[in-house]
């Protein structure tokens, strides 16, 4: 999977294919998928919802690699400067009706990935997460 | 994502199948509402039977909160059984089992309903 999208929601589901595709065509493990999934969803929603920048839509980079010791998804964007990684962790033990509806995204992708980086690199941003293959 | 309700006498049962990801968690969202005021209105508590699930993302656990706030408010009974693995961590990642007890199976919802 290496392609450039529009970063419009209905593009999603599209991206999920390619993923899944890509997946079996590497035969990379599958109990690995579910967390590739949510980095995949959680990161491109939060730029077609939330990304600024001087052109809107933002255009998107997904690129899924396999590696001799890791799978590699980088996600880059060409909106304003934003660190997804920076944003506060949300409250998880407020009461119920204090919760804000909302802000898990990142935290579910962070859980998933020690493995995570945002780079700004040539008027890009650079998110890369990698998990490590057996 | 498919939705099937269920006959039971004590409560509303539904069973969720597929994805509950951005694209589905509106109409899932819908769905558990109507469900939750029928339950509300027939004096029955909601069964919410998630085993057929096989990906949940933020926003499925957003439409799991508000239907938790829902039911709360209308005084039914939300149980949520039989998570796959992926999906029981995802809950635990969240912070989402505090709010939402998940069970392990239907006979364990069932022994939550009110007699």
């Amino acid at each position: 999977m290496n392609v450039q999208v529009a970063g419009e929601v209905d593009r999603l589901p599209g991206l999920v294919d390619d993923l899944h595709a890509s997946w079996s065509a590497l035969e990379l493990p599958m109990d690995l998928l579910y967390a590739f999934d949510l980095a995949l969803e959680e990161i491109f929603v939060n730029l077609a919802t939330h990304g600024r920048g001087p052109r809107l839509p933002l255009q998107v980079g997904i690129r899924l690699e396999k590696r001799d010791d890791c799978v590699l998804l980088e996600i880059c964007d060409d909106g304003e400067p934003f660190d997804p990684l920076a944003a506060p962790p949300p409250d998880l033990d407020a009461p119920l009706e204090e919760r804000p509806i909302g802000g898990l995204g990142v935290h579910l992708v962070r859980a998933q990935f020690p493995d995570i980086d945002y780079r700004r690199v040539g008027g890009q941003n650079v998110l890369t997460l990698r998990r490590p293959l057996a | 994502m498919e939705t099937t309700r269920e006959p039971h006498d004590r409560a509303v049962v539904l069973a969720v199948a597929g994805r509950l990801d951005f694209g589905h968690a509106k109409d899932f969202e819908a769905t558990l509402t109507v469900c939750i005021g029928d339950a509300a209105a027939g004096g029955l508590g909601l069964i919410l039977d998630l085993g057929g699930v096989d990906y949940v993302s933020s926003a499925g656990l957003r439409s799991l909160m508000v239907g938790a706030k829902t039911a709360k408010a209308q005084s039914v009974g939300f149980h949520v059984c039989c998570l796959a693995q992926d999906v029981a961590e995802v809950f635990r990642i969240s912070g989402l089992d505090q709010i939402i007890q998940p069970l392990a199976d239907r006979a364990a919802a069932e022994a939550h309903l009110q007699p």
